[in-house]
């Protein structure tokens, strides 16, 4: 073993209270941050989850077409008023090149060709407006688990056929197997029979959706070999920024991950976020100022020890490690034994709870917790071990 | 228990001890503190042959823990010039001579200054562990041999906290030896013991010192100590007050050494010595009345 250690090691175990206590403190500050964490981002995975379980986590939408706009000659500068051109219609024509792109992203767990368009629901004298999305039939779950939600009927999306939301079934008065009339956007008209009908429990999407066949949709929307949209699901939400950007880049269509789609959703996550990290903050805080003054009234009660090693030619560097390594010990022991207590606390919340208490004690960052908290205990040592390294020996040895 | 041993001194002792070990020459110490000047030493010469046992005798304030402090090299000088094995210490970094004094210079101070968390044996070890980062089987086994060696065999595990006086300053002994120093400075090491430990410490010095031929220097206010050694350095008001070389008249005959150290001390060419005692005894009266 070190020789440092093992003296670290003996001041620690000499004085075993302020060890215990000092220890106990980083340990009660890691608690806080872990449980800190596992509750903040327990809530926010709860909150993405409901979000983000039933829609897409990028988007890749048609680009906008802006008109072109002639390079002025000369250097000369050139006022232009653009509008955007809206004599085509927004589609995806490639939409062949763009799959097999998609399909060399890893970590796509699900990919959604659709065709969106708004129509009208008609059954005797009720029209509703509904969003249709015509999906591939074998498609129909990759975004949301419509065949999961299905409560009466199938999951089958024959050519003739539509699934609708409960609450759109309620709405209209209309049951398995019967017939609904649509009219779409773009004035064409079919007659469609009822297959399933799903409640998912997102007022969206059982109230105001249908879904179609995507044949059925190239059909009523006239739209023989483009798509409105391609949806992806990731199995890492949290890369939708980068694969959407990626996404962008090589095929210049516009790509939105979750979080830009969703403004609320991303500010009320930043505001837990940041809440949050006040919180670890001050646990941090807490530890530095803890160990470093208790190392430093160390310092001062060993300083004719300190004097005596000094005298025979110890180094100063030996002296500032003795010391910096008592906080790093402090440190590490205290934050695995906070990360126990942490992790202990979530799952005993987590279970009384019932699942009320959005806490995952999967998500307590006892990683971070364990680097902080030891790179604070260290940082804390600083000071005190300058300290005892500066000590004067002959002053010290005279005390 | 620990007996002297009159071990005959070797044909060449007289050549070896002629080798200086260390050169003290116009050595100056001032303290100083904002505007007000304490000059401590006030030019020091002297020079200790290798393998000596040199007492250093004077009033308490006359600057002999100052001297031992600087020839510890914990404490720079402010002027002059000490050399020992040759080499100008005055001109050394702090770590350079953190390296002297970890390898050259061993300590016994008057308090034993023993550290209380370690064993006996890690006390011994500590200067070795400390400079090579670990400890040594090597290391292990001369801390041993050491306390055996003054009699502590029994107690190598004790705490330091669980030894006696007598039994702190004999490993305090055994530690300043650790390193094979050249030097030993003892500072009052037997001024907190009782007349029987004092001279079993003493005796363990001398000891040790004809055994392995390291030099001690040490600081005492015990004349009968200071007699048994082999020469005696007088420091009053911050000069060497007498240098007398005389070897040691044996253990023997201490009464007949201690006249001649009273006849020494009443020899004062100032006569500041005696000023001291004058004022010492006004003070004394003053505070009666």
């Amino acid at each position: 073993m070190r020789f440092d250690l093992k003296v670290a090691l003996r001041y620690l175990l000499s004085n075993r209270l302020q060890s215990a206590l000092l220890i106990g403190g980083v340990a009660i500050a890691v608690t806080v941050f872990t449980f800190n964490a596992a509750l903040i981002n327990g809530l926010a995975e709860f909150q993405i989850a409901r979000v983000v379980g039933n829609s897409s986590h990028v988007t890749i939408e048609p680009a906008k077409p802006m008109p072109a706009v002639a390079p002025a000659r000369d250097g000369a500068e050139r006022l232009v008023v653009s509008q955007r051109a809206l004599e085509r219609r927004a589609q995806i024509k490639q939409w062949r090149t763009v799959e097999s792109i998609v399909d060399t992203i890893p970590g796509v767990t699900g990919v959604s060709a659709n065709i969106l368009g708004t129509g009208l629901v008609s059954r005797g004298q009720q029209t509703l407006p509904v969003t249709l999305k015509g999906v591939e039939p074998s498609r129909l779950s990759a975004i949301a688990p419509i065949g999961d939600a299905i409560v009466e009927g199938e999951p089958q999306l024959g050519l003739n056929d539509i699934l609708i939301g409960r609450r759109l079934a309620n709405d209209l008065g209309i049951r398995i197997g019967q017939p609904i009339f649509i009219a779409s956007d773009q004035g064409r008209e079919r007659s469609l029979t009822v297959r399933g009908l799903y409640a998912t429990g997102v007022e969206s999407l059982d109230a105001r959706l249908a879904f179609i066949n995507l044949a059925t949709a190239r059909v009523l929307f006239n739209l023989p070999d483009g798509l409105s949209e391609i949806e992806i699901k990731l199995s890492n939400v949290y890369m939708a920024r980068a694969v959407a950007k990626q996404l962008a880049d090589t095929t210049g269509l516009e790509a939105t991950a979750w979080m830009d789609k969703n403004q609320r959703l991303r500010e009320a996550l930043e505001g837990q976020g940041s809440s949050g990290n006040i919180i670890k903050m001050f646990t941090l805080i807490t530890i530095v100022v803890g160990v470093a003054s208790a190392l430093l009234l160390t310092t001062f009660r060993r300083r004719p020890e300190i004097g005596i090693m000094r005298s025979f030619g110890i180094s100063e560097n030996f002296v500032l490690s003795v010391f910096m390594l008592q906080g790093a010990l402090i440190g590490i022991i205290g934050s695995i034994v906070g990360c126990l207590l942490g992790y202990g606390f979530s799952v005993f919340l987590a279970n009384v709870s019932g699942g009320r208490l959005p806490v995952d004690p999967s998500l307590g960052q006892y990683d971070v917790a364990l680097l902080l908290a030891a790179a604070a205990s260290i940082l804390a040592a600083v000071w005190p071990a300058r300290a005892a390294s500066r000590i004067d020996p002959v002053e010290a040895i005279s005390q | 228990m620990i007996k002297l041993k009159m071990s005959n001194i070797p044909v060449n002792e007289a050549i070896v001890k002629a080798v200086p070990l260390l050169e003290v020459s116009d050595l100056r110490k001032t303290f100083v503190d904002r505007d007000f000047q304490t000059p401590v030493l006030k030019g020091v010469n002297f020079t200790i042959g290798t393998g000596e046992m040199v007492a250093m005798l004077g009033p308490s304030g006359s600057g002999k823990s100052t001297l031992l402090s600087i020839l510890g090299t914990l404490m720079k000088p402010t002027s002059g010039s000490f050399r020992m094995l040759g080499r100008e210490l005055t001109a050394l970094s702090q770590r350079e001579l953190s390296d002297f004094r970890n390898q050259q210079i061993g300590f016994i101070f008057q308090y034993h200054h023993l550290l209380p968390d370690f064993s006996a044996l890690e006390n011994v070890l500590f200067p070795h562990a400390g400079r090579v980062g670990r400890e040594t089987r090597a290391g292990r086994e001369r801390a041993a041999m050491l306390l055996e060696r003054v009699g502590m065999q029994d107690r190598l595990h004790y705490r330091a906290t669980r030894l006696s006086g007598g039994q702190k300053q004999r490993v305090a002994i055994a530690r300043a030896l650790m390193n094979q120093p050249a030097l030993v400075l003892a500072d009052e090491p037997t001024g907190n013991l009782d007349r029987e430990n004092a001279d079993q410490a003493f005796a363990l010095m001398t000891e040790m010192q004809r055994e392995t031929g390291t030099t001690f220097l040490l600081s005492t206010h015990d004349r009968e100590l200071a007699e048994r050694c082999e020469r005696r350095i007088y420091i009053r008001n911050g000069v060497v007050d007498l240098e007398r070389v005389e070897i040691a008249e044996s253990t023997e005959a201490p009464r007949s050494g201690l006249r001649v150290i009273e006849g020494t001390s009443v020899i004062d060419k100032t006569g500041e010595g005696l000023r001291l005692d004058a004022q010492r005894g006004r003070d004394g009266r003053h505070s009666a009345g």
